[in-house]
């Protein structure tokens, strides 16, 4: 790793927290994640997208160490994931369907996650006072598991996960079985996490990714259909420039003088209104719009942007593979 | 690593102090154990141990596989095996603080049958020696039982499958060594060389030598091999 040397002109570039490099998984012959290359930079939030059996939960297991990649490597915080008790240790891995031993208290559960991590006993009696507090876990902490509803146990999980404060915390699907309030709060903590820890979230729920992540890339099928920001993924896909207008009258002569002026205008009417498509997310939609109505002499009473949201992108990312198959 | 290994093992202790069900197989055992040791004492008079201990390995077989049936079993059924595998621990430490905890377990009952022993000492004359070396072989009995128990734990994600699985294991050891007279000469020798029960009952006579202690601990050791390696399988799949 270079030396940080101030003044000599040599910028210090850390590694990314986790670095993946054509990661692939087989069981048996058909393979579950194929060529999988990608990196989470530091305090990144990055969001795993797919359907089911997409291979968002084999990703995560290769990286936690918990299944070895067939091909490919990975690295966590710039340990390979060949040095698996070293990657373990930096990692905070919060399973599908959140396991916690039923038989167990709250309290003797995340005293045994935390000193299977080596915390010291004082350190330990504070993590569990803080991460229950964060978690919001504090008044059923002498309460058996198997009591719990499914949400606290996904709370339980989720503050197992972060006890030894990990540099880099993967959540397989953590809002799973929450009621809407819960849901909210989980997604405010990992946010607020993320303001200093890396985290990998998978969830097949896009508005929770989208609300949640600084990047994401999409899965389908073992293979990565795309990886960017929300607003890179909606350029990618072709989604385009789109624009719902309402006119006080019918708007029909607005609307066909502009359909006349480029053949890539799509002009359709809708229940609100006309619905106006260009395929180049930069088209100069609203002037067009108006200069045909004052042209025309219709009068605009509405105009409306039409974001292609992710969930178009991750329609039509996804069932690209259907067609494929 | 210690710290981990300490933290399993506790653990494991936990889990079994706060369900019943380790308390009505200890209750079970240490009634069976009263029954068989009272039987030879009033029935037959003998002021010794060697009956009780004589039924040990049956008893055991039947006691020791409910101690190690949930240990790694549970783990997978209640997917906290991935959690577990995911902590900076290793598989052999998993396996040595699961099996530290089982062998544990069925010591500390043995240990409460002294009350047997003890209280033999007060009616007359006993072979100290002789109950030495009964316990001795009862808790090398108990390793390799609690190890065939762990490796039967490791095969399937239902307990009550591992229970079968571990009786079962342990019954055929037993008829073989029960059946031992119907065998040649040559595999009888064979047979009495390898056996850890064969070393088991020669122990009882009182009769301790370096291979009654190696053999069971060899077996024991090979069965942790076994329940490791089975572990370890998913990462070669």
């Amino acid at each position: 790793m270079p030396a940080l040397t101030p003044g000599c002109g040599h910028q210090y570039n850390p590694p990314p927290m986790i670095q993946a490099e054509r990661l692939t998984r087989y069981f048996n012959d058909s393979a579950a994640v194929r060529d999988l290359s990608f990196h989470v930079s530091h305090g990144e939030v990055m969001g795993l997208l797919g359907p089911n059996g997409a291979g968002k939960s084999t990703t995560m297991k290769m990286l936690t160490c918990y299944l070895p990649p067939s091909h490919g490597s990975a690295s966590v915080d710039g340990v390979p994931l060949e040095r698996s008790l070293e990657v373990r240790r930096r990692i905070g891995y919060l399973p599908e369907n959140a396991p916690t031993y039923p038989d167990l208290d709250v309290r003797s559960h995340l005293v045994f996650v935390g000193r299977m991590h080596g915390l010291p006993r004082a350190t330990l009696q504070d993590r569990i006072r803080e991460m229950s507090d964060v978690c919001g876990i504090r008044q059923v902490l002498h309460r058996r598991i198997d009591e719990l509803s499914k949400g606290y146990r996904q709370r339980v999980g989720l503050a197992a996960a972060m006890l030894h404060d990990p540099a880099c915390l993967i959540l397989d699907e953590p809002t799973t079985g929450l009621d809407p309030n819960q849901i909210i709060e989980i997604r405010q903590l990992i946010r607020r996490l993320g303001e200093r820890k890396t985290v990998l979230l998978s969830s097949h729920v896009l508005s929770e990714v989208e609300a949640v992540c600084d990047r994401m890339m999409i899965l389908d099928r073992g293979e990565l259909r795309a990886l960017g920001t929300s607003a890179e993924l909606a350029r990618l896909s072709g989604g385009g420039a789109g624009m719902l207008v309402r006119f006080t009258g019918d708007g029909q002569p607005a609307m066909a003088r502009l359909a006349g002026e480029d053949d890539e205008l799509e002009v359709e009417r809708s229940e609100d209104g006309w619905l106006i498509r260009h395929p180049d997310p930069d088209f100069p939609l609203g002037e067009r719009v108006f200069r045909a109505a004052v042209d025309t002499s219709c009068v605009i009473v509405e105009m409306r942007r039409q974001q292609t949201s992710l969930e178009d992108v991750f329609r039509r990312m996804t069932s690209e593979g259907e067609d494929r198959a | 690593m210690m710290s981990s290994f300490w933290a399993l093992h506790g653990k494991e202790w936990r889990i079994s102090l706060d369900t019943p069900l380790g308390y009505v197989v200890a209750t079970a055992f240490l009634f069976a154990s009263g029954f068989f040791f009272g039987k030879n004492l009033f029935l037959y008079g003998q002021a010794d141990m060697r009956g009780y201990f004589g039924v040990l390995p049956l008893l055991l077989m039947f006691f020791t596989p409910a101690v190690t049936m949930r240990l790694i079993a549970d783990e997978r059924h209640d997917g906290t095996f991935e959690l577990l595998a995911t902590m900076p621990v290793s598989t052999l430490t998993i396996i040595a603080a699961k099996f530290a905890f089982a062998w544990g377990q069925v010591g500390l009952w043995l240990l409460m049958t002294s009350v047997y022993a003890g209280s033999l000492a007060l009616l007359g004359d006993v072979d100290g020696g002789q109950i030495a070396a009964g316990y001795v072989a009862a808790f090398l009995l108990a390793a390799f039982y609690a190890s065939v128990g762990l490796f039967a734990s490791s095969l399937s994600s239902r307990s009550i499958v591992a229970y079968v699985i571990g009786f079962v294991l342990v019954l055929a050891f037993f008829l073989l060594g029960a059946t031992a007279g119907t065998l040649p000469v040559g595999w009888q020798d064979v047979l009495a060389l390898v056996s850890p029960l064969a070393h088991f009952d020669r122990m009882l006579r009182g009769v301790v030598g370096l291979d009654d202690l190696v053999i069971p601990l060899a077996w024991t050791l090979l069965f942790l091999g076994l329940s490791w390696f089975q572990l370890e399988r998913r990462q070669w799949q």
